[in-house]
């Protein structure tokens, strides 16, 4: 069983999947989803919550003295409080939060004073016989959500001009160029997301959002781990271009890279599952969702986009560039001589983009040239 | 390192880490007290106002925050919530919670803090307490009270003041440690008449709000104790009376919002009117420049006149060491127009002679007074109140019993009062308790589901080795748990609902780690390496890969955490907090537990290890 099928294959890391020779197709996916998300920030925008835009909230729990309310008695209540306070202004239909004996419901309105909030909380009590502790209420300028955007935009700033420096140090610019790359597909299809689904915006997804940030860059820098692993020497050698050793790296990290991004998005989900399934609305829903499809994005990311476009840069770099040509004349030569046997040429060898490597790599996934050596004479087997 | 050495630093860290949780940092209470956690108030319920601090637009400076957050505080503490908390958060934003409370007061206390320099022209006790039960025994008991305040107040002040070399350019303070004229009955005496005397000054226009808040207080405390308090023209003495304050008893019901609207005589003559009373009075009760206004100060009322220099005529203030008195002191510059008024102010007081109400005030304050007092009032609080010892028209200094720390007080409380902050109300919640108790449910509900699937994920694809991974997340979790208790009783840390999700999206994290450590084991494997070869190997490997992701996400962490405000900053604590414990667990447990199993012949069972797989796979091709 362990030899064949692609799920084992892909298990050992063999699968050899193209991931770097079709960077082309997914350059393409992403300039288009760059464009869908841009075009939606300026046609659709946001749909921001009551932090953003400014406004105050009431909620009131659903069972009072053992008498069930419903959504309407409470709209109506509270409604009523309203517009007693504030002729005019609109309040949102009462929505459910929570199940049973400690279901609430939520209630919007317009932004009111602190005296007003306290005036119309007299109100509601006496309207629904309640007591003054156990009305929740929030209240929040307009001012404050900017000034959450501000600071969101600032830490923004500073992590990512930090986690360059990092990543130069660490490994080189290219690689952080890459990365960077993909972090900023992440974020700008995740706010695309948010903007073409209408997902409400609250200081939640942003604080999310930017969680996103370090976790998106963690499973690039796995690969890049890897990569670096791999390439290392690698103009020493004739017999793999950079994109072709890359496009090994990429294999090799991609049950991990899967793995991660799993093991990551699980708690996430369990995050989600409760936020959005059984309290209906809230920090939970709203974090939950922002991490659900920013780390799902980022691990997908962190495969097809931050590799390809690390192999994109590395082949534009002069010594690669001749690196790149020494293996592909190498390999024409031996083809020509090979081709003669009926071995085979591989087409995609003098492609464009030199990733193909089927033709003259020993087996598919096979380790890099420099491990391989002390590889075999494992002691103890027979 | 020899796996048990790093097991004994594990177990070496969770004894100090629990040490301390039991018995560090204020520990107190039964067993399970101390093992609670800082919840916050979105899960425990509660009241929660943010007031963003500004000066003149830009963030407040560091001095002027701590101000600020004082300010609020002492508005808390006069709404009668002293367990409210006020915490500074980011640069710019004070958070006022109430645990467990709803109170909506506390969510407008936004006005601005203002200075104003006052002559103090009236003094006499906080003597409600006497005044209510007055002394059965002779008026002996409180004649013994009278040595007090000379006694202690005449060391520092008087003496300092005397050795100022620069009299005319100078103010002396008795503000530090001057003895307070505490309620002493016989500290009256001669403060009533000075009292009595400024009396007959302008009084502030009635509003009609005012009249008819004042004719209902009347009728509270009764018509006929009414008019005998209007008909007070000075304090009532009780030194020689010791009854005469009992038919005032109604006023010592008032509340402070009534006192509030009392005309400052009555307020400063009434005896049963305390100091408690008079603090409690709604913010801004003190700040009208155009009356006279009546505060505490060192547990007696003092009376004030109207303001005629305010804190936007303070240049700058600046502590300096006089180096040939070797002395600290305040250096205080005003503005040009600033400059005038303070110069008229002190002339007043300086010129005053011992007739003057405001002398009478100042011996009554201090001993050994030659000139009258000017108070410096910041939002509700007197900070300190020279006596001035010159017409000041240049820099003035004052001098006092200041150490450099105390120096550096007053100068940064006159800086506030140059440059005023003002406060504007940013998010106000009121939870309820059944909301606060449903989401910490959800949040906990929410992190067992996110253990339960990664244990269910790692035993799934690792076989045994998700043992060592459950393990490890316990371990985590244990640790984690820990800190979070001694962070929340030593800096506060308080757990919110973000704050838990910043865990649970940790523990992703912290599997991640294991995640590249097994992989790396399998490839290893995978190249024909014997587990036991295999295990350092992959160690050493993965160890630089953990390392470089874990940095991203502490540095991520770190600063969302300095930049952000509000909830930001937990979750940014909590995701930083699990980052770096996921690698002490990763470093003393995980590794040295790998490394004693690769020494069993278990590891090697495809059924058992889950790394089998890579293991036949290698054998079979070979």
């Amino acid at each position: 069983m362990a030899g064949s099928g692609f799920a084992n294959r892909l298990y050992q890391g063999e699968a050899n999947i193209q991931i770097i020779g079709r960077r082309k197709m997914w350059f393409t996916i992403a300039a288009v989803l760059v464009a869908i998300s841009l075009g939606s920030f300026v046609f659709r925008g946001f749909h921001l919550g009551i932090e953003f835009a400014g406004g105050s909230k009431f909620s009131v729990p659903a069972v009072v003295a053992g008498q069930t309310l419903t959504a309407e008695d409470v709209f109506n209540a509270v409604g009523d409080a309203v517009h007693e306070v504030q002729p005019g202004a609109q309040v949102t239909a009462a929505q459910q939060i929570g199940e049973g004996a400690s279901a609430n419901f939520v209630v919007r309105s317009p932004a009111l004073s602190s005296a007003e909030m306290a005036q119309v909380k007299g109100l509601i009590e006496a309207d629904l016989g309640l007591e003054a502790s156990q009305i929740g209420d929030e209240q929040v300028s307009a001012a404050w959500g900017g000034a959450v955007i501000d600071k969101a935009i600032l830490g923004l700033v500073i992590f990512l001009i930090l986690v360059t420096v990092y990543l130069v140090v660490r490994f080189e610019w290219r690689m952080a160029v890459a990365a960077l790359a993909s972090l900023l597909l992440d974020m700008i299809v995740t706010a695309g997301v948010y903007s073409l689904v209408g997902f409400e915006l609250t200081p939640y997804t942003v604080i999310g959002f930017l969680t996103i940030l370090g976790f998106s860059l963690y499973d690039v820098v796995v690969v890049f781990d890897k990569i670096q692993e791999n390439t290392r020497g690698i103009t020493a050698g004739s017999t793999r271009t950079y994109s072709e050793a890359t496009n090994l790296a990429v294999n090799q990290t991609l049950m991990r890279s899967l793995n991660t991004g799993l093991v990551a998005l699980l708690p996430v989900g369990g995050v989600l599952f409760i936020g959005a399934g059984l309290l209906g609305a809230g920090t939970l829903k709203d974090l939950g969702l922002v991490l659900f499809v920013g780390m799902g994005i980022g691990v997908a990311a962190s495969i097809v986009f931050a590799a390809p476009v690390l192999s994109y840069l590395k082949d534009q770099e002069p010594r690669i560039k001749a690196h790149n040509a020494r293996v592909m004349a190498k390999r024409n030569q031996r083809s020509v001589a090979v081709s003669q046997d009926g071995t085979g040429t591989n087409p995609a060898a003098s492609d464009e983009v030199p990733a193909f490597a089927g033709s003259t790599t020993p087996r598919p996934g096979a380790r890099p040239a420099q491990k391989r050596g002390g590889s075999r004479p494992g002691g103890k087997r027979p | 390192m020899h796996p048990g050495r790093q097991l004994g630093v594990l177990g070496l860290v969770f004894v100090v880490l629990y040490l301390l949780v039991f018995f560090g940092a204020g520990a107190s209470g039964t067993w399970k007290d101390r093992l609670e956690p800082k919840l916050g108030l979105d899960l425990i319920g509660g009241t929660q106002a943010t007031y963003i601090a500004s000066q003149q637009g830009a963030p407040p400076t560091k001095e002027a925050m701590e101000l600020a957050q004082e300010i609020i505080e002492s508005r808390v503490n006069a709404l009668g919530v002293s367990e409210a908390e006020v915490v500074i958060q980011g640069n710019n934003t004070i958070v006022v919670s109430l645990a467990g409370k709803a109170d909506d007061q506390l969510k407008d206390l936004s006005k601005a803090a203002n200075m104003r320099f006052r002559l103090l022209t009236g003094v006499t006790g906080d003597v409600a307490s006497v005044a209510l039960n007055p002394p059965s025994p002779s008026p002996s008991v409180s004649a013994s009270g009278s040595a007090k305040p000379s006694a202690s107040g005449s060391a520092a002040p008087s003496a300092s003041g005397s050795k100022a070399p620069e009299v005319t350019s100078s103010a002396s303070t008795g503000g530090q440690g001057g003895g307070a004229p505490a309620p002493s009955v016989s500290a009256e005496p001669s403060a009533a008449p000075s009292a009595s005397a400024s009396a007959p000054a302008a009084e502030a226009p009635v509003t009609a709000d005012q009249k008819e808040q004042r004719a209902a207080i009347a009728k509270k405390v009764g018509a006929a104790v009414w008019a005998a308090a209007e008909k007070l023209t000075a304090p009532v003495d009780l030194s020689t009376e010791p009854k005469a304050g009992l038919p005032f008893k109604p006023f010592s019901t008032l509340t402070p919002l009534e006192v509030n609207a009392l005309d400052p005589q009555m307020q400063f003559n009434v005896p049963t009117i305390s100091c408690e009373q008079l603090d409690k009075r709604p913010n801004g009760a003190i700040d009208d420049i155009n009356s006279e206004v009546i505060a505490c100060y060192q547990g007696a009322k003092v009376m004030l006149d109207k303001a005629e220099v305010v804190g936007d005529d303070i240049d700058k203030a600046s502590p300096q060491l006089d180096t040939t008195q070797n002395q600290w002191v305040v250096s205080l510059d005003f503005k040009s127009a600033g400059q005038n008024k303070w110069a008229a102010l002190t002339r007043k007081a300086f010129e005053a002679t011992t007739s003057d109400p405001c002398y009478i005030a100042a011996s009554s304050l201090y001993p050994n007074v030659e000139h009258c007092a000017v108070a410096v009032v910041l939002d509700k609080e007197i900070v300190s109140a020279p006596q001035i010892q010159g017409v000041l028209t240049g820099q003035s200094q004052i001098t006092g019993d200041f150490n450099s720390a105390s120096a550096k007080e007053l100068a940064d409380q006159l800086n506030f009062g140059a440059i005023p902050v003002t406060f504007e109300s940013g998010p106000a919640q009121t939870v309820s308790a059944t909301v606060g108790g449903q989401q910490l449910e959800a949040g906990l509900l929410a992190a067992a589901i996110g253990l339960g699937l990664v244990a269910i994920y790692s035993f799934f694809y690792y076989r045994m080795l998700g043992l060592v991974i459950f393990l490890s997340l316990g371990l985590s979790a244990l640790l984690t748990f820990g800190a979070l208790v001694f962070l929340g009783r030593s800096i506060g840390f308080t757990l919110t609902l973000a704050g838990i999700v910043g865990f649970i999206v940790s523990l992703g994290v912290a599997a991640d780690s294991f995640v590249i450590y097994f992989e790396r084991l399998k490839d290893e494997i995978h190249e024909g390496r014997s587990p036991r070869s295999a295990v350092p190997r992959a160690w050493h490997r993965a160890r630089r890969t953990i390392i470089s992701a874990n940095a991203i996400t502490i540095m991520c962490a770190v600063v969302l955490y300095i930049v952000s405000i509000g909830q930001v900053q937990g979750l940014a604590f909590a995701l930083g907090l699990s980052t770096v414990l996921d690698l002490v667990v990763v470093f003393l447990f995980r590794h040295p537990i790998m490394t004693v199993l690769a020494s069993t012949k278990a590891f090697l069972s495809p059924r058992v290890s889950g790394l089998g797989r890579a293991l036949r796979t290698s054998q079979k091709e070979a």
